[in-house]
């Protein structure tokens, strides 16, 4: 049991605007060290889900346990160790990128020689440096995507969100952040969950987890799920399951 | 042949829709779509669309109350001391009859009292006015009427910080007299309060100005500042960071705060160099008044951001709160002038304490001593603003 990381069981989201079930009875287990791809549609479930994970959202019902805290009663505490990138870039667009990451650094308690080796750190890793000064705002949107994701990164969390983190960003770019992504898990032992709703995606997590409506209609190792139902891409997966789904 | 001849229909359709195209640069269709979309914008939003219709409507009827009167119910205190005057079997009591007058004067609301007992009331606002009426009275008025070279003194003790509410009060003297007896002969005296101050309209509304343009401007700012942290996406990402509700609000004041200062700096400086309005009270009490002003305004925005949902309900807000404000808050006409059922809502609108320091200190000279009512009732306002903002503040995303 100690090894997952976070523990989701029987959790429903139902938004009381609109009266929207956004998470039916979502179920997870996700272990330390693991890459953890949610892929869905646009409106599937993801980022209430990640919502719900991280303790901005409430939920309706069932239990979510992370780092073995109960979600949302302790989530303040589990806030230190754990980062998220969320879907909108969310940064302050008048401050300058150190001053984004600073403000976040101190939100977390870190002193200022802390924050000047770990931002150098990261500024570096990101290709940042040379934007250091500049003011997000003037900032293209795969640089506000690593300015986000190096606030996420300034408190060292071992524990990731990222929330649609390569959305419209070119393919290099993309290849670059899932490099980053796996370099974090490997040499860092961080645990990483990421959303998207592209499903080739989906090949380079470790594990994935397919939602639809809120569920989450299948879920285990890309390759073995290819061989499972018989196909190459997760792709053919979700629309066999989808085309399931709407027959029923 | 036939599909050729369809071609050419599809070729001369294109040519004339492109030609149309070309040559409409201006186009009402074009107008209405926009002038439909922005329409469409409000149906969506309720709570704006209400406000439109709700907050013109309050300013104008709030307005209109306001100053449907002249200056009146001035509070003034009356000695009469006159002794009485009898010539055989007529027997003279005018400043009996001058009291009974200024009585049913509206422009006056008229306390009997001693005069050397009511100064220190007027000096601390109690009073606008206490009014000598002598002991020999009705009979220098006798005297003066037989043609006796006689001087009849009656002694005025005024608040001449407000020249309209000071013209009030003379003129209803002035028209008792007249109505009594004719004012010819009879000198009234006036010693202004708080040592001799006497203002123009421009200092007087000066002073009052200051406490308002920081209001204005420093409520419309937080609540901008706040909406903006909510709309932008930046303040549910703060949901999952150790920040609590408490620190991000506290965080909020003290920022808001420092650019109150630099408000306040800009305030004062116009206000008492630029256009030279004397401060016959303490600077320093001044500059901490204006600092406790601004933060109830501050601390009203904590707690009206947690109801607006975007930068537009923030600013509809702004006028619902500071227009009617300026209306009551006896910055443009007195509180005693109000309507009687419109009175206490000056009690609520944080602008009637800060006009009534502004002023009290500017121009009257004075200190924590006459104004430490005023000052309670401000701390109160920060703690219960801070309170609702507190209940109210969101620490995670909405259902």
């Amino acid at each position: 049991m100690d090894n997952y990381i976070i523990e989701v069981k029987d959790l429903v989201k139902v938004y009381k605007t609109g009266n929207i079930k956004a998470v039916d009875n979502l179920n997870l287990q996700i272990k330390r060290g693991e890459i953890y791809a949610l892929i869905g549609a646009n409106g599937s479930g993801k980022t209430t889900t990640i919502n719900v994970l991280t303790g901005a959202l409430y939920p309706t019902s069932g239990k979510v346990r992370i780092l073995d805290y109960a979600i949302p009663k302790d989530r303040k505490k589990t806030a230190n160790f754990i980062g998220i990138a969320p879907q909108e870039y969310s940064l302050y667009n008048e401050l300058t990128l150190e001053e984004n990451v600073r403000f976040f650094s101190l939100l977390y308690g870190q002193s200022k020689s802390e924050f000047r080796e770990r931002l150098d750190h990261l500024l570096t890793i990101l290709s940042l440096h040379e934007k250091r000064k500049t003011v997000v705002k003037n900032l293209s949107g795969g640089m506000k995507r690593r300015v986000s994701i190096a606030c996420a990164l300034i408190h060292d969390p071992v524990l990731l969100f990222f929330d649609e983190a390569t959305v419209g960003i070119d393919p290099v770019q993309r290849k670059f952040f899932w490099d980053y992504f796996r370099s974090l898990v490997k040499e860092q032992e961080k645990t990483i969950i990421l959303t998207s709703h592209v499903m080739d995606e989906a090949e380079r997590a470790d594990r994935i987890g397919l939602m639809r409506k809120g569920k989450l209609i299948e879920e285990g190792i890309p390759s073995e799920l290819k061989e499972k139902y018989h196909t190459s891409t997760i792709e053919e997966i979700f629309i066999k399951l989808s085309d399931v789904g709407e027959s029923e | 042949m036939k599909v050729e001849d369809k071609n050419k229909n599809i070729n001369k359709e294109q040519k004339k829709t492109k030609g149309n195209q070309e040559l409409k640069t201006f186009s009402w269709k074009r107008v209405l779509a926009v002038t439909i979309r922005i329409l469409n914008s409000f149906k969506r939003d309720p709570r704006t669309l209400g406000l439109l219709i709700v907050v013109p409507s309050i300013i104008m009827i709030v307005f209109g109350l306001a100053f449907s009167g002249e200056v009146k119910d001035v509070p003034i205190i009356i000695d009469n001391q006159d002794e009485g005057f009898d010539i055989g079997p007529i027997s003279l009591d005018i400043g009996t009859n001058i009291t009974d007058f200024l009585i049913n004067d509206t422009r006056v609301d008229v306390y009997l009292g001693s005069y050397e007992d009511n100064i220190q009331q007027v000096e601390e606002g109690k009073y606008i006015a206490a009014i000598l009426i002598p002991s020999n009275f009705s009979e220098g008025i006798y005297r003066l009427s037989m043609g006796y070279n006689t001087v009849i003194e009656i002694i005025v003790y005024i608040d001449a910080t407000e020249p309209n509410v000071r013209a009030s009060v003379l003129n209803s003297l002035y028209d008792a007299l007249a109505e009594i007896r004719g004012s010819q002969g009879i000198q009234i005296n006036q010693i202004i309060a708080h040592g001799g101050s006497e203002y123009t309209g421009l200092e007087v509304g000066m002073s009052a100005s200051m406490a308002y343009v920081l209001s204005f401007l420093l409520l419309l700012i937080s609540l901008v500042t706040l909406i903006r942290e909510k709309i932008s996406g930046t303040e549910s990402r703060l949901y999952s960071t150790p920040l609590t509700a408490t620190e991000r609000m506290l965080g909020y004041v003290f920022g808001l705060t420092i650019i109150g200062l630099l408000m306040i700096f800009a305030i004062m400086i116009f206000g008492i160099f630029v256009f030279g309005i004397e401060v016959r009270g303490s600077i320093l009490l001044l500059f901490i008044s204006f600092i406790l002003f601004g933060m109830v305004h501050i601390f009203l925005s904590l707690f009206l951001s947690n109801y607006a949902e975007n930068e537009f309900q923030a600013i509809q807000f702004t006028p619902i709160i500071v227009i009617p404000g300026m209306a009551v808050s006896g910055m443009l006409i007195p509180i005693y002038s109000l309507p009687d059922w419109l009175e206490p809502l000056s009690f609520v609108f944080p602008l009637t304490y800060g006009v009534n320091i502004i002023k009290g200190i500017m121009l009257k000279g004075w200190g924590f001593k006459e104004l430490w009512l005023d000052f309670v009732i401000l701390t109160g306002m920060i703690i219960i603003f801070f309170v609702l903002a507190l209940i109210t503040v969101k620490d995670r995303m909405s259902d």
